[in-house]
C-alpha cells in the first residue's frame, strides 16, 4: 500500500490502470489495443538528512535531486516486434535501465545496467587510517582528532541476454550479469574490539543457459548456471600505528559454482501431473590462502585449500484428482550438500590448541502427502504429512589426537527428524464471505548429541539441532460486508516448546510468534477510494543460560525473556477531487518494541555483571523504533496525455537504540587505550521531500 | 420508435452475426467484441500486451480463455439476466480455481512453471488469475515496483516487516518478492533456487566459501540467524547478540555473559558482547573465516 514517492508510482499507477486518453481522436480502438509509453521529469528535494530511511534510495543527503524515469514500449503490428526501453531513477545514484527488443513468437535481446546502493545509516568518527585500503592502522590516543567518515557500499551490475524459440516445442535463454561490489562496512580488528572497515571490491558473474521443451502432455527445462566470486582483497594486514599488535585478517576468497539440472512434468491423464527435478552443482575454491607477515601456519596448513562443495537434489512429485471433489499430491525430495575438502590440520600439530578442517555434510530428505476433499456443502478439507530427515556428518577418521569434539565448540547432532500434520478447512460461505482455519503439529527430535570441547558446551540445546513441539493455528476471513466494503481479517499464532533435559537444560526453552491483521477497502463514491490495514505481530522466546565466574561477574542462571512487538498501521485515499485533478494520500506508521528482560541469578560468589576496573555493565532497556511517513499527491492533467504531478512526504523516524551507547546514553567508544572511535546514530530523523514531475505518454 | 426499433435490429444483427464483424484486437475475437467493443470497459486493453500481438501466431483468442460460451451467446428468455461466459476471471468467478489456473497452463506449463501443480499456491486456491491481470496494459504483480501489492493482499507479515529499519530494499524499488521467489515453484519456500543458501548467494556469494574454517549453521541455512524480509536489528539478524550467539553457545568464559551494556571504554570481553556488533566486535568473520593462524584466531573466527 505505501510506495515511497521515488518509485515512480505516477507513472506505475497511470499505467498500470490502462489510462486511456485521445492521442487519435479518430481511431479509440487503437487508443486501447496499442502499447503506450511514457516520460516523467521533475525535481525533488529534502530539507534534512536522512541516514536511516535513506540508506538504499540514493538519497541520504539533503538537498535536491533530478527525477527522471521513461518506458518507451513499441510495438510492429505487422512483425510483432517489441522495443522496450525501462529507464528508472536515471536523476538518482540508484539508476537502472533496461531495454529489450523482441521479435514475439522468434527471439528476443535485452540489456540492463542496474546500481545499488547502501549508505551505512551510522557515521563513524575515527582515527584509524588506511580505509578503504588493506593496510590500516589503529592509533593510540596521541594521534589526534577523530575524522568523520561514511561508510557503503555500491553494486553495479551489467547484463545482456538472448532467447529464441526454436521448432518442436523447443526454446532457448542465455543470460549473462557481471556485478561489481565496492566500498567499505563496519568490521573489527578480531585480535580485539577495535575498529576497522572491511574494504570491498569484488565482482560476482552468473551465467544461465537453458532450453526448454514444452508440448501439451511434456515439459523439460534443463539448464546450466555459473556462478563466479572474485575478490580483489584477499587480506587487510592491521595493526597499531607504531607497528604493535598486528592482526591479518582473511577475507572470502575467490569461489566459483557450476550447476546442471533438469526440470520436467508429464501429464499422466487429464488428472494426473508427475514431476521432476534433478540437479548437480560442483562449487570450489582454492585461491592461495593468505598468510600475514612473520606468521608461520603449521607445516600441514595447505597453501590451497582446494575447497570442493558437491550438492545434489533428486525431487520427484505427483498430483492427481482422483475424483470429482477428491484431490491429493506427493512428492519426495533430497538434497544433499556434501563438502569434499580435503582435512587438514591448519594450526598445529600439538593439541590442544590444534585446527583440523572439518567438512561437513548435509543430507535433507523430505517426503510430503496431502489430500482435499471438497464436501458437498463447499468445504475443502485438507490433511497433509510432512517428514524431514537432515543428517550432518563430519568426518570420522579423525586424525587428530584430541578428536574433533574437541575443536567443536557447539554440541553435534548427525541426525534430525521432523514430522508435521496439517489440517485444513476452506470455505466459501457465499459470494461475500470466504474463510479459511489451519492448523499444523510438528514434532522434532533427533540422535545422541556429541559432545563439545568443555562440559559447558555440552550444556546447551542448539536451536536449530533441538528437540521441538510446534504448533501453528491460523485463521483468515474476507468478508464482501457491502458492495463498497470489504473487510480481510487475518489471525496466526504459534507456539514452540524445545526440549530440555537435567543434563542439558540450556538454550530455547518455548516461544511463541503471534499475528493479528485487519484490512480495510471502503468505496466511497465512485472516484473516491479508502483503504485501510492494521497489523499486530508479536514474537516472543525464553532464554536459559548458565553463567560460569568469568570478568568479575558470579556464577549464575540466567533467564531471558525476550520479546519483539510491531504495531503497523496504514490508510491510503485516492480520488478524483475535479475533472483535471487526482487526489492521493498515504499514511504509514510503524512502531516497534523489543524488550531483553534477563534474570540473573547468582549461584557463586560475584558481582550480578561483569566488573573491569570502574567499568560495569547495565541491564538492557527496551528498544522502541518508530516511523511515520505521511505521503501526499496531487495530479493535473494539463492535457489528456499529460499531467503534472506534485508531491509531497513527510518522514518523521525515532530510535533509542542502544546498539552502539555505554549505559548511560553516550556514544559507546572503542577500547581504552586506542583512538577512540566512535559509531554514531542519529536517534531522530526529520525529513520533508518536495517534488514535482511533468508526465507525458504517447503511443 | 422506428429508429430505436432499427438500432435495436442492428444491434442483434450485429452480436448475432459476429463473423461479419472484423476482429478489434486478437484473432478471431469478432464473435466477443462485436459487443465487447470500446465501450467495454477496459476489456480491449489486451491488446497492449503479449497476449494481443496478432503477428504471434500462438497468442490465444478470447475463446482460448473464456471458452466457447454458447449460452452467454443466447439471447436470454424476458426476465432473465444473460448467462455467464464458460470461464470467468472475476473476484466472484463460479469457475473453479484450478480450471481457471489450467486455462493459462495450457500455454504456460513450461519453464519456471513446471512444478506450479505442487506448489503451495496452487494446492491452496490460488488461481493465476489471483495474481495476474492479464488485460491489463502492464500487469502490476510483473513490475518490481508494484508487485508487492499483490503478494501483500495475504502475506500481512511480510508487509509489517519490510518497513522495519532494517530490510532489503523492497520498499526502494530494487528487489521484489520474485528477485528470491520463483511463486510458481514447489520448493519449499517457493524460492529461486533448490535451497534458500543457494538463493542467498546468487547476491552474496562471498559466503559461499567452502572456508578454511566454517561455520556449521551458515553452511546450513542463513535464516537459521537472518530474517530475510526485515528486522529491527543491523544486518537483518533475528535477535541480538550475545542472546542470537547463545542459542547455540555455551561456554565457560565470556561467551555466556549476560546481556548488557558498559558504563565506560572497556577491552574486557566479557563486556563488549551486547555493544556495538556485539560478539562480532571481535569474531568478525562469522560466516567463515580463511586464517591459519592460531587457535583462537582460526576456530573462532577473528581472523
Amino acid at each position: 500500500m505505501m510506495k515511497p514517492i521515488f518509485k515512480l508510482t505516477a507513472l506505475s499507477a497511470a499505467l498500470a490502470s490502462g489510462a486511456v486518453w485521445a492521442a487519435d481522436e479518430e481511431d479509440p480502438v487503437k487508443e486501447l489495443t496499442k502499447p503506450e509509453s511514457s516520460v516523467s521529469v521533475g525535481a525533488g528535494y529534502w530539507n534534512r538528512d536522512r541516514p536511516r530511511l535513506g540508506t538504499y534510495d540514493g538519497m541520504r543527503e539533503k538537498g535536491a535531486y533530478g527525477l527522471l524515469d521513461a518506458l518507451i514500449n513499441t510495438r510492429d503490428d505487422r512483425t510483432g516486434t517489441w522495443f522496450k526501453l525501462d529507464a528508472r531513477n536515471l536523476g538518482l545514484d540508484t539508476r537502472e535501465i533496461r531495454a529489450d527488443w523482441e521479435r514475439q513468437g522468434n527471439f528476443g535481446v535485452f540489456m540492463e545496467y542496474n546500481r545499488t546502493v547502501r549508505d551505512e545509516p551510522y557515521t563513524v568518527f575515527t582515527g584509524v587510517q588506511g580505509i578503504g585500503s588493506t593496510t590500516q592502522r589503529v592509533p593510540t590516543p596521541s594521534a589526534g582528532s577523530l575524522g568523520e567518515l561514511h561508510l557503503g557500499t555500491v553494486r553495479e551490475a551489467f547484463g545482456a541476454g538472448f532467447s529464441k524459440i526454436l521448432s518442436g516445442g523447443y526454446d532457448f535463454r542465455l543470460s549473462a550479469k557481471s556485478e561489481d561490489k565496492t566500498g567499505d562496512r563496519l568490521w573489527g580488528r578480531g585480535g580485539a574490539a577495535e575498529f576497522a572497515a572491511e574494504p570491498i571490491d569484488s565482482n560476482i558473474r552468473i551465467v544461465e543457459a537453458v532450453l526448454n521443451y514444452t508440448k501439451q502432455a511434456l515439459q523439460l527445462q534443463g539448464g546450466y548456471i555459473g556462478s563466479l566470486y572474485t575478490n580483489h582483497n584477499s587480506m587487510v594486514d592491521t595493526a597499531l600505528s607504531s607497528g604493535a599488535s598486528p592482526f591479518f585478517l582473511s577475507l572470502p576468497l575467490d569461489n566459483q559454482a557450476h550447476q546442471l539440472y533438469v526440470n520436467g512434468g508429464y501429464n499422466l491423464s487429464k488428472d494426473t501431473r508427475a514431476t521432476f527435478k534433478l540437479s548437480y552443482t560442483h562449487a570450489t575454491q582454492n585461491e592461495q590462502i593468505p598468510v600475514g607477515t612473520g606468521i608461520v601456519p603449521a607445516s600441514t596448513a595447505p597453501t590451497h585449500l582446494n575447497g570442493v562443495l558437491d550438492n545434489t537434489l533428486m525431487q520427484v512429485g505427483i498430483t492427481q484428482r482422483a475424483t470429482r471433489d477428491f484431490t491429493w499430491l506427493a512428492s519426495l525430495r533430497s538434497y544433499d550438500s556434501d563438502e569434499k575438502t580435503p582435512q587438514y590440520r591448519v594450526v598445529g600439530p600439538a593439541c590442544p590448541g590444534c585446527v583440523d578442517t572439518t567438512p561437513l555434510r548435509i543430507k535433507t530428505q523430505t517426503g510430503k502427502v496431502e489430500g482435499t476433499y471438497r464436501t458437498p456443502q463447499s468445504v475443502s478439507l485438507t490433511g497433509g504429512l510432512d517428514l524431514v530427515k537432515t543428517e550432518r556428518n563430519i568426518p570420522v577418521g579423525d586424525p587428530n589426537p584430541a578428536g574433533f569434539d574437541n575443536q567443536r565448540y557447539v554440541p553435534f547432532r548427525s541426525e534430525v527428524n521432523e514430522t508435521t500434520l496439517r489440517l485444513e478447512a476452506r470455505r466459501s460461505l457465499n459470494e461475500a464471505l470466504n474463510g479459511r482455519v489451519q492448523y499444523a503439529h510438528s514434532k522434532r527430535d533427533g540422535s545422541d548429541f556429541s559432545r563439545g570441547n568443555e562440559p559447558q558446551v555440552d550444556l546447551i540445546n542448539p536451536v536449530y539441532l533441538a528437540d521441538r513441539d510446534r504448533d501453528k493455528i491460523k485463521f483468515v476471513l474476507d468478508w464482501a460486508v457491502s458492495q463498497p466494503l470489504t473487510l480481510t481479517f487475518n489471525v496466526e499464532y504459534a507456539k514452540d516448546k524445545y526440549g530440555t533435559s537435567d543434563a542439558r537444560p540450556y538454550g530455547l526453552t518455548d516461544g511463541s510468534a503471534a499475528l493479528f491483521s485487519l484490512d480495510a477497502a471502503y468505496a466511497v463514491a465512485e472516484n473516491w477510494q479508502v483503504t485501510a490495514f492494521y497489523t499486530r505481530d508479536q514474537t516472543k522466546a525464553t532464554q536459559l543460560g548458565q553463567r560460569n565466574a568469568n570478568g568479575g561477574a558470579g556464577e549464575a542462571v540466567k533467564e531471558a525473556d525476550l520479546q519483539d512487538i510491531g504495531d503497523t498501521f496504514g490508510v491510503g485515499l485516492r480520488g478524483q477531487l475535479m475533472p483535471k485533478v487526482k487526489l492521493g494520500a498515504d499514511l504509514l506508521y510503524q512502531k516497534n518494541v523489543n524488550k531483553y528482560p534477563e534474570s540473573i541469578a547468582l549461584t557463586g560468589p560475584g558481582t550480578v555483571f561483569p566488573v573491569s576496573g570502574a567499568v560495569t555493565g547495565a541491564p538492557l532497556p527496551d528498544i522502541t523504533n518508530t516511523l511515520t511517513r505521511l505521503k501526499l499527491n496531487a495530479t493535473y492533467a494539463m492535457q489528456k496525455n499529460s499531467e503534472l504531478r506534485f508531491e509531497y512526504m513527510h518522514e518523521l523516524w525515532k530510535t533509542n537504540d542502544w546498539s552502539w551507547m555505554f549505559a548511560d546514553g553516550t556514544p559507546f567508544t572503542y577500547g581504552t587505550t586506542t583512538d577512540g572511535t566512535q559509531v554514531v546514530q542519529a536517534p531522530k530523523q526529520n525529513a520533508d521531500w518536495f517534488g514535482v514531475r511533468y508526465i507525458y505518454r504517447f503511443q | 420508435m422506428t429508429k430505436l426499433f432499427c438500432a435495436a435490429f442492428l444491434t442483434a444483427l450485429l452480436c448475432g452475426n459476429a463473423s461479419a464483424q472484423e476482429d478489434k484486437v486478437l484473432n478471431g475475437d469478432a464473435k466477443c467484441t462485436a459487443c465487447h467493443d470500446e465501450n467495454d470497459g477496459g476489456v480491449l486493453l489486451i491488446g497492449k500486451t503479449k497476449h494481443g500481438t496478432r503477428a504471434d501466431s500462438r497468442t490465444p483468442t478470447c475463446t482460448s480463455c473464456h471458452g466457447e460460451s454458447d449460452t452467454h451467446m443466447k439471447k436470454p428468455a424476458a426476465g432473465e439476466s444473460r448467462a455467464k461466459p464458460d470461464v470467468t476471471f472475476s473476484k466472484n468467478s463460479k469457475t473453479a480455481y484450478e480450471t481457471r489456473s489450467q486455462v493459462c497452463l495450457t500455454c504456460h506449463q513450461g519453464g519456471s512453471r513446471v512444478d506450479w501443480n505442487m506448489s503451495a499456491h496452487s494446492n491452496r486456491d490460488v488461481a493465476c488469475n489471483s495474481c495476474h491481470r492479464v488485460h491489463a496494459a502492464n500487469d502490476p504483480v510483473r513490475d518490481k515496483w508494484t508487485q508487492t501489492d499483490t503478494c501483500f493482499a495475504c502475506h500481512k507479515e511480510q508487509r509489517a516487516q519490510i518497513n522495519r529499519p532494517v530490510h532489503h530494499p523492497i520498499v526502494e524499488g530494487k528487489m521484489a518478492c520474485s528477485s528470491c521467489h520463483n511463486v510458481h515453484g514447489g520448493t519449499p519456500k517457493q524460492l529461486v533456487r533448490d535451497t534458500v543458501n543457494e538463493t542467498c548467494f546468487t547476491c552474496h556469494m562471498e559466503k559461499r566459501g567452502p572456508f578454511v574454517n566454517n561455520h556449521p549453521p551458515v553452511q546450513d541455512n542463513c535464516a537459521i540467524c537472518h530474517e530475510p524480509h526485515g528486522t529491527t536489528i543491523s544486518n537483518l539478524l533475528k535477535q541480538r547478540p550475545p542472546f542470537l550467539c547463545q542459542e547455540c553457545h555455551s561456554s565457560s568464559s565470556h561467551p555466556s555473559q549476560a546481556g548488557s551494556l558498559p558504563n565506560g571504554r572497556t577491552t574486557s570481553t566479557s563486556l563488549l558482547g551486547t555493544v556495538g556488533r556485539g560478539c562480532l566486535n571481535c569474531h568478525i568473520n562469522i560466516h567463515g573465516s580463511n586464517s591459519t593462524e592460531n587457535k583462537a584466531t582460526a576456530g573462532r573466527f577473528r581472523r
